[in-house]
């Protein structure tokens, strides 16, 4: 059954590696905007799928956490169609994931549950299967809530959002290598100002920076949105700081006070650029972390998002490819906001729209044409009733725009929240990979 | 003994005056590395092993070249062209050999891999006539091949260096095979202690991270006596 396979595998694989002398070796930049800088591989061109790291929903489906693959490309026959889910058995709060730097794995964690499951979406980029799952990160770490999948050369940065003695936000940095193996931790500052909290990591390699980010850890992130806001003490454990590491060292460096729990953290991508965006959930701002004139790093507030007095509490972010442009999705009133950051100092709202009851995620190809949006922030702080919609919609958008393009509704479909995205090509395929599945047959 | 004869050809001082060029780095690099010996660097994964072929054809452990001196180890081919791939790792070698050689506590210590993946073209002989661009200067830099592809592959798999093939959409190779420049850095026992790539490649750094593991070295034995 497998030798027509395993010959046209080996012809392949043989075939290209006689092509070899055309080999290019490609820019380890940032991928699709957001991604580590050394991530390779990236989709300049049209993405193919767009994988949904979805939160299952008890009674809808089969009420797992899935990896739900869409067909993106409008060149397609099932553009805007679900082409695979995985299911990895159980409710875990599914949240964020990220690529390995050969983009041949995708890590994807749970909030609640604390673990770690891996794709391989290289083999088969249409089709990704569960590989591995990892569950003792708390057990070996402390920490609790992998939220934050960072790539680096050969590992992975994994950023914990509590831990497992008080369930508070303070936490700290795993580091893993691509086989899974533990290899360090690193807890985040508590001392010199710094709250430990965790959220986004972020790292500059031409500074030989790593920022990291601050959100609250699982006693809030579980808890019921309407209860928490109402308990003034519980609102008090929100992170309020980022923190710059020397990459190198893996030292903080300095703690810069960012109150209002600043989570995504972008860097600029635009050669000779050194600054870095977030926005603070919980004050509704937008802050620019830069050296100052001295070489010391700093945060300050640039801009506002909405009325923060209306805590529209503004969620993911996404930069495009020359640091001139940011998407901000504020989750309250649903609002998908572009500003202009041709200043970085004075970003400009220049464009907002209404895309969903709930917005949280926002993704965008490289080239800024198409832009996903994902509706679930945390299956508890998601809204309730007729608000509780759940969905990924495609928009394209000219620069005056958002048009929608094509819409999944994840209830419908019965794969539950929609939560992170990360988007995926077929033209890039693993080319060891059959060959590597030949020696070991 | 064919080893120590390979290794013999290669430490010969011929070299005092090898050009420290001055590579374009594909980033620049904007910051003072921290000073040697001032941070850790973790054990992330054990080298793979398996025969490879040096530049007489000889078929010899990878084990032979990564264990017993402090080993950075990249993946070539030498027909790329791209900059910012194989010729900017191969520049950087140089720069790195070169300061190594001028280290009398390094120049015994180091020594450089370069492990071809493309195992059609980079037959040993290709490998030899490459190798002459790097005449010895003292520090070890072994230029290495397979002899086929089934046999390059646990090695690739086992540092976790990518190749990609783009394919058409009735999965046919339709281009260039792609890979994201990687340098490893091994220590004496052949464990990975840190991997460079295009984004993280400077010699001041790889510098610095030999001394460290070179005072981790004498640290070691130190403590031991």
């Amino acid at each position: 059954m497998h030798g027509n396979r395993l010959r046209a595998a080996r012809a392949g694989v043989i075939a290209g590696l006689l092509a070899l002398a055309g080999v290019a070796a490609l820019p380890a930049t940032a991928d699709e905007t957001c991604n580590s800088p050394y991530m390779g591989n990236l989709i300049k061109g049209q993405e193919d799928y767009l994988y949904v790291w979805a939160l299952g929903v008890k009674g809808t489906g089969d009420g797992s956490d899935k990896l739900v693959t869409i067909d993106v490309n409008p060149a397609s026959s099932r553009y805007g169609k679900v082409l695979n889910k995985v299911s990895v058995r159980g409710q875990g709060e599914a949240h964020h994931m990220g690529f390995t730097d050969d983009r041949r794995y995708l890590w994807a964690g749970g909030l609640d549950s604390s673990r770690i499951s891996i794709f391989d979406v290289g083999s088969d980029p249409a089709r990704p299967k569960l590989v591995r799952t990892m569950s003792d990160m708390p057990a070996k770490t402390g920490y609790v809530g992998p939220h934050t999948f960072y790539a680096m050369p050969g590992r992975m940065i994994v950023q914990g959002l509590s831990n497992t003695t008080d369930g508070g936000g303070v936490t700290g940095m795993a580091l893993y290598s691509n086989k899974g193996e533990l290899i360090a931790k690193y807890p985040m500052p508590t001392t010199g100002g710094g709250d430990g909290y965790g959220y986004d990591v972020a790292i500059n390699p031409q500074q030989n920076v790593l920022l990291t980010s601050s959100f609250t850890g699982r006693k809030n992130y579980m808890r019921a949105l309407g209860d928490l806001i109402k308990d003034a003490e519980a609102m008090k454990r929100f992170g309020s700081t980022m923190v710059v590491w020397d990459l190198k060292a893996m030292k903080p460096k300095k703690i810069l006070s960012v109150p209002g729990a600043p989570l995504e953290i972008r860097w600029s991508l635009k050669d000779g650029d050194s600054w870095a965006i977030t926005a603070s959930a919980l004050t509704s701002k937008l802050w620019l972390v830069k050296p100052d004139a001295s070489g010391e790093w700093q945060a300050k507030e640039v801009a506002v998002i909405g009325d923060p007095a209306k805590v529209p509490l503004p969620v993911d972010i996404s930069i495009n490819k020359d640091g001139t442009g940011l998407w901000v999705n504020t989750f309250m009133d649903g609002k998908t906001r572009y500003f202009d950051l041709s200043n970085p100092e004075q970003p400009k709202q220049t464009y907002e729209r209404v895309t969903g009851k709930q917005v949280n995620m926002i993704s965008q190809s490289w080239d800024g044409t198409r832009v996903y949006i994902a509706s679930s922030l945390l299956a508890n702080w998601d809204k309730g009733g007729a608000d509780d919609e759940q969905f990924v919609r495609g928009f394209s958008w000219d620069g005056k725009e958002l048009k929608p393009a094509f819409e999944v509704d994840f209830y419908k479909e019965k794969l539950g929240r929609a939560h992170h995205m990360k988007l995926g090509s077929k033209a890039m395929k693993t080319a060891y990979g059959l060959e590597r599945s030949a020696t070991l047959r | 003994m064919l080893l120590a004869a390979a290794v013999a050809a290669a430490e010969v001082v011929v070299d005092a005056h090898e050009p420290d060029d001055t590579v374009p780095a594909a980033v620049t690099m904007d910051f003072v590395p921290p000073p040697a010996g001032s941070y850790a660097l973790h054990a992330i994964m054990p080298a793979p092993d398996g025969p490879v072929l040096d530049p007489d054809g000889r078929r010899l452990p990878l084990s032979r070249f990564t264990a017993g001196k402090i080993t950075l180890l990249g993946f070539v081919y030498t027909s790329c062209a791209d900059a910012r791939g194989c010729p900017l790792a191969y520049q950087v070698f140089r720069t790195v050999r070169h300061r190594a050689a001028e280290d009398a506590e390094l120049r015994d210590h180091v020594r450089l891999v370069s492990l071809s993946f493309d195992p059609a073209r980079d037959r040993p002989a290709v490998m030899r006539h490459y190798a002459a661009g790097a005449p010895p200067n003292g520090v070890e830099w072994a230029f290495l091949t397979t002899d086929r592809p089934r046999t390059l592959v646990p090695l690739l798999d086992g540092f976790g260096q990518d190749v990609r093939i783009e394919v058409d959409a009735h999965d046919r190779p339709t281009g260039p095979f792609a890979h994201v420049l990687k340098v490893f850095l091994l220590d004496e026992r052949a464990i990975v202690r840190e991997i460079y790539t295009t984004a993280y490649l400077f010699p001041e750094v790889i510098m610095n991270d030999i001394k460290t593991l070179r005072l981790e070295h004498r640290l070691q034995r130190k403590v031991v006596r």
